[in-house]
């Protein structure tokens, strides 16, 4: 008898196997493994220079690293907009599945390659780049893990919101979502952790929802953020965002299913 | 999730019910002039398209029913509201009992759609893949999925490709393989909006044929929707014409034809070379000695338009048959063209 | 045609802008902040992050204007067949590659944030406009664009051979080069700056010009002269294996009219 979730797996499964279409997701691992030795160069740069804020050194690299070793759940993506993009999202209706939580499948299916081929590596070798990857303490990491699973529950809000936005205004996808990532890049704390922003700034962000799916995991990884307070304000947000994303892609559906032809 | 219910089946015979369905669309105008364009800033013109006004259709099980009209009739929005795509704006749709949005989930379990632009297979995966993933998605019993697997590789050629990834696929092999797809968990319905579009004719002959032999063995019931009057003619039972969102007939070829044109087709061999003058037929082409004209044989008998090509030239051999459907609708498309204007 | 675009759907033509801004933006961000926060980048002061920023936004600036609409990202136009379009036209595919980009309506996103930075900078640092300096200013904009351009085609020149799949290949490439460029990389070494001096140019695009032009201590080599030689030998390298490509194309023909491949 086949168990609900069977399907799900399935649909995991064959994304998953679709990862290796092409080679060039290389260049994507590249571009991203670059980035990291950047991004750790520029923080030892700075911090050799200047006396630091409200993380040492050694937090702010660990940061750096994690935060792209768990790039794909932090900057969370479906494949919901090349399904608008190629007028595919139509056929994703006619399977006898929800829609949000096939594309979910989809996503988890390649990350479970990308974690065994970029993340884990990455963990592996952060000593030679002269970064601990552990986190604070073991309580952070039974912490962190919490904080994640949330991370992923907002991003999935994040994403339905993004994609109903698209359908309701009749916007190009790939227009809303320059947008949403170029503001996720800088609200996140992805980049920089928000405690190195300018004048408060940071703590600002710090309340908005995509701060719940970055800056969160990533302070209570490297014992730089209040957990509980991180963890209450993505419980906030995944609660209040849930509703109101179903709400404008239910009201939006009939757009949803034509969008793209 | 549910587990797919196929207790609840319909109890009656009829499989798919639309009760006065209105469905409008709202369409921004554009336009290339420059003047225009700059009007259109402060004042956007908006364009509402009707695409069905009020239609009443009643689909019982084992009937093939053709679904056609001209582009912009309301075809492919009738389609994606019996698929759960689309939901009316008023009146009721209802298909095997269940309402195709609100039943979603359990009402794509019973049936299958086909749309000839776009492909349900896994792009990235052979074909195989993609039916071995139907199988558990779809929870089709690992007996019925063979029996189901052996009869469409058979049936619609597939045994050469099956292991071919699907993005490599020619048009026609793809199209196949969608069908196949499409009927692997054996569904109470099938609709297939433009299923032969682009195929090649040895291809489409395969697809009609497979789809009839369905509809005999397994009492299939299908809706399909194309632009090929000859092909629905030779698949569909039952032919509903669509016109402004609106049926403008519901029956069966033969009264179609009847109802709209006595049109049929007079082929002469004569010795000369030049056609005769026929008073009420159309020339219609002309090949040496063989000419070819249209008459309406309401208006005009056969018999007299004989006897007017006998005294002009000597009539070697004569032929005579039913105009193709497709000009017969054509005549009426145009028809309707000239009543809009 | 830019302009009409514009005009007859004002709403997506706001967005464009809007991504386009918050995009090249959003790129810059991490490093504006840094140096906000520190008051510069190790050596860099902040004006010279601001210049540098300013002069990674300008090098984005003028290709969006001159080499928009995938002219860039050609891999998109190989891999879709479209390049028929352009050979079918009664002009030399190179000047069909050259002005059929031009959008001097919608690609000008990044120019509000260009002019700020560098506006900034140029007071902070009391940068003197001699004939001469703004002279290698524009030669560095030109090879630095050149570096960039040449860089996309090199890896477009993939999608001649494998259009399928090598179609969004220059996304990845200039995913990869914007998100490099507006970073100094003085506190990189050995194989890491190597690579992004060569591999992925990212370094050649803004950081040396900058350096140059800023005046700052040489590196190893004369600094002045770095990205204008890079930029003819990535050029004199991409022309030739686009070139390869061009010709293969021509033999094979575009993957539309293929038996096989056909398109979703």
């Amino acid at each position: 008898m086949r168990l609900p979730e069977d399907a799900y797996l399935k649909t995991a499964s064959m994304a998953a196997a679709a990862f290796f279409d092409t080679p060039f997701f290389l260049l994507e691992y590249a571009l991203r493994f670059l980035r990291v030795l950047v991004l750790l160069a520029l923080w030892r740069t700075v911090f050799a220079s200047h006396a630091t804020g409200s993380m040492t050194l050694p937090q702010v690299l660990t940061y750096t690293l994690i935060a792209e070793v768990f790039a794909a759940q932090l900057n969370l993506r479906t494949s919901l907009n090349d399904a608008m993009w190629d007028g595919t999202l139509v056929i994703r209706f006619l399977r006898p599945m929800g829609l949000i939580r096939q594309l979910a499948a989809e996503m988890a299916g390649r990350w479970s390659i990308d974690l065994v081929l970029f993340s884990l590596p990455l963990f592996a070798i952060a000593p030679l780049l002269g970064v601990d990857p552990r986190p604070a303490s073991p309580p952070h990491a039974i912490l962190f893990i919490t904080s994640l699973a949330l991370s992923i529950v907002v991003g999935l809000a994040l994403e339905q919101f993004s994609g109903a936005i698209v359908v309701a205004f009749e916007q190009p996808v790939w227009l809303v979502d320059y947008v949403r990532v170029a503001i996720a890049t800088v609200l996140s704390g992805q980049l920089l952790p928000l405690a190195y922003y300018p004048a408060g700034i940071g703590e600002l962000f710090s309340w908005l929802p995509f701060a719940a799916t970055t800056w969160a995991p990533l302070a209570i990884y490297t014992g730089a953020g209040n957990p509980p307070l991180l963890i209450a304000t993505q419980l906030f947000w995944g609660i209040t965002l849930w509703p109101i994303a179903n709400w404008i892609w239910r009201a939006n559906r009939e757009k949803l299913a034509s969008y793209g032809g | 999730m549910a587990a797919l219910d196929r207790v609840a089946t319909s109890t009656t015979d009829t499989v798919v019910e639309l009760r006065g369905v209105r469905k409008t669309y709202y369409q921004r105008v554009r336009s290339a002039r420059l003047a225009d364009v700059m009007g259109n800033l402060l004042r956007p013109q908006i364009r509402v398209v009707h695409a069905l006004r009020g239609i009443d259709l009643t689909v019982r099980r084992g009937e093939i029913v053709a679904y056609a009209g001209p582009n912009g009739a309301g075809k492919s929005t009738t389609i994606k509201l019996l698929s759960g795509l689309l939901a009316p704006d008023s009146g009721t749709v209802h298909a095997l009992g269940m309402d195709p949005v609100h039943d979603r989930v359990k009402y794509v379990g019973r049936v299958g759609v086909v749309f000839g632009q776009r492909t349900e297979l896994w792009w990235d995966h052979p074909i195989a893949a993609s039916f071995e993933w139907k199988r558990v998605v779809w929870d089709i019993d690992r007996e019925q999925y063979e029996r189901m697997v052996g009869l469409v590789r058979e049936l619609l050629g597939l045994d050469d490709i099956f292991h071919t990834l699907a993005r490599e696929l020619s048009l026609g092999q793809r199209m196949r393989a969608d069908l196949a797809l499409a009927l692997l968990h054996e569904p109470e319905i099938l609709f297939l909006d433009e299923p032969t579009l682009g195929l090649d004719v040895l291809v489409r002959r395969r697809i009609l044929s497979f789809i009839k032999q369905l509809n005999r063995d397994r009492g299939l019931s299908v809706i399909v929707t194309s632009h090929d009057m000859a092909e629905l003619e030779q698949l569909a039972g039952r032919i509903v014409l669509l016109h402004e969102g609106q049926i403008a007939f519901d029956g069966d070829f033969a009264e179609l034809r009847r109802q709209l044109s006595q049109r049929r087709v007079l082929t002469l061999e004569t010795t000369s070379t030049a056609p005769p003058r026929l008073a009420g037929a159309e020339l219609l082409r002309t090949d040496g000695g063989r000419h070819e004209f249209a008459f309406d044989a309401a208006v005009v008998k056969l018999a007299d338009l004989l006897q007017q090509a006998a005294a002009q030239t000597d009539v070697l051999d004569v032929e005579t048959h039913r105009a193709p459907i497709d000009e017969v609708v054509a005549d009426l498309y145009e028809h309707w063209l000239a009543q809009a204007h | 045609m830019d302009l009409l675009f514009v005009a007859r759907g004002p709403r997506v033509a706001l967005i464009y802008y809007f991504s386009d801004l918050v995009r090249g933006a959003a790129a810059a961000t991490a490093t504006f902040l840094l140096a906000e926060r520190f008051d510069g980048i190790g050596a860099w002061t902040k004006p010279q992050v601001l210049f540098l920023l300013g002069y990674a936004l300008l090098v984005r600036l003028l290709i969006d204007s001159f080499f928009n609409y995938n002219l860039a990202h050609v891999s998109r136009r190989i891999g879709r067949g479209q390049l028929d379009h352009l050979l079918i036209q009664p002009q030399p595919l190179w000047m069909a590659l050259v002005t059929e980009g031009f959008a001097p309506v919608t690609g000008t996103g990044m120019l509000l944030p260009s002019a700020i930075l560098l506006g900034a900078a140029g007071q902070q640092l009391n940068l003197i406009f001699s004939p001469g300096w703004c002279l290698q200013f524009i030669a560095y904009l030109v090879a630095s664009i050149t570096v960039v351009l040449s860089f996309e085609y090199a890896w477009a020149s993939i999608a001649f051979w494998a259009p399928r799949a090598a179609e969004e290949i220059n996304s990845h490439t200039w995913d990869l080069l914007q998100a490099l460029t507006p970073f100094p990389l003085d506190g990189l070494s050995g194989w890491a700056l190597g690579s992004l001096l060569t591999v992925v140019p990212a370094g050649i695009v803004a950081w040396y010009p900058s350096r140059a032009l800023l005046g700052l201590a040489p590196l190893a080599w004369p600094d002045a002269a770095v990205a204008p030689a890079a930029a003819v030998l990535f050029a004199a390298f991409a022309a030739w294996i686009f070139t390869r490509g061009l010709h293969h194309y021509g033999r094979t023909g575009s993957s539309r009219y293929l038996d096989y491949g056909h398109r979703r």
